[in-house]
């Protein structure tokens, strides 16, 4: 009885924060954020399920998951003093987060548990934005997006397909809507990070080629594409695509209602609706 | 086990205040206990994290010396040093 209602993708650059506070409610980056925040406002999902890349934030080397549930009842961070953004507390969806990843288990996904954790701004800038007041409950879904190998796009895809199931299977009517963060080309702290730059766009044109397949709904085209070597070459933290390719397994094949890059930072704010 | 403790140290750089003052004040006494390759040992001390990177080192973690200013790195000369391996600017 439960019913997937929208997408959406955003990045999550950690200056963001503070680049609107400075630059105030007109700039872009701000403008952008409102415009999906509009969209999420008037969808009123009940739950957010948020696919998102841990930056060896909330998740170490030590044991780091591929693919992980959140399953508590909420969540603090950032964990790793973004700028600007304040202490939150995140409702999470206990129950549904539970439902997926039992869901997810008998349907041979090999989640890992996390049932205590904090997250990091890769979750919370988007948040920040999209629902100060924190009062959406979420159901975080790790993806690795940041440590190669990667999953596989396909499986990553597999992943959003069960996620929907899940939620149409649920006992109750819920309105389930799904987030994606993260960008299509950068790269932090590493060598594909242009000169004179801690971080940057490696590759202007990878973001381009997602971009087109996002807007003409060409899935297999990105499912094929999106190797992990490929996304390497996108820079070091580019393999937050997997989160966007996890939330149009959940959507299905569909156009977006609003798809605006900055291109140049690689990454872009999308809209799924079809009410 | 090679560079997962180049991985471990830079982690603790960024969660471990009373770490990164140890590495700040003594760093080859502070990263004494880990297991290190000899070049590990000598490219984290000398600050090099272009050769870092070369053995396989993470740049999203590398970039936690710079954020924290340790080894001899900040946010200045970062770019370079991950460019140019063995570049002691």
């Amino acid at each position: 009885m439960g019913e997937i209602v929208a997408g959406f993708g955003v990045p999550h650059t950690p200056m963001f924060p503070a680049l609107v506070k400075r630059d105030g409610p007109q700039c872009e980056t701000a403008q952008l954020y409102r415009a999906v925040a509009g969209h999420l406002d008037a969808i009123k999902p009940d739950a957010l399920v948020v696919f998102d890349s841990d930056h060896l934030n909330t998740f170490f080397l030590d044991n780091y998951p591929n693919l992980s549930i959140g399953v508590t009842d909420q969540t603090t961070g950032p964990n790793d003093g973004t700028p600007e953004l304040p202490p939150y507390t995140v409702p999470v969806s206990e129950d549904l987060a539970g439902r997926l990843y039992s869901f997810g288990l008998q349907s041979g996904f090999d989640l890992s548990l996390a049932q205590e954790f904090d997250v990091d701004h890769s979750i919370l800038v988007p948040l920040h934005f999209l629902t100060p007041h924190m009062q959406l409950p979420i159901v975080p879904v790790f993806i690795n997006g940041v440590v190669h190998p990667l999953p596989a796009a396909r499986r990553c895809f597999a992943l959003g397909q069960m996620v929907r199931t899940a939620v149409e299977a649920l006992p109750a009517s819920s309105k389930v809507a799904v987030l994606a963060s993260g960008s299509f080309s950068l790269d932090v702290g590493g060598h594909l990070s242009p000169r004179g730059q801690f971080a940057g766009t490696p590759d202007v044109g990878w973001g381009d080629t997602v971009l087109g397949h996002l807007q003409n709904g060409r899935i297999n085209e990105l499912l094929n594409e999106a190797t992990s070597e490929r996304m390497a070459r996108a820079g070091n933290v580019a393999g937050e695509l997997l989160n966007w390719i996890a939330m149009l397994g959940v959507i299905g094949d569909r156009r977006p209602r609003f798809l605006e890059p900055q291109r140049e930072m690689g990454h872009a704010y999308g809209v799924w609706r079809w009410d | 086990m090679s560079i997962y403790y180049v991985h471990k140290i830079a982690q603790q750089v960024a969660k471990d205040p009373e770490f990164r003052e140890r590495l700040k004040r003594d760093p080859e006494k502070a990263i004494a206990g880990y297991r290190l390759t000899d070049e590990e040992r000598r490219a984290l001390l000398a600050g090099d994290v272009g050769r870092l990177a070369q053995m396989g080192a993470h740049g999203y973690l590398l970039g936690h010396f710079a954020r924290n200013e340790v080894l001899g790195l900040h946010m200045r000369n970062y770019s370079q040093r991950i460019h140019d391996p063995g570049s002691t600017v």
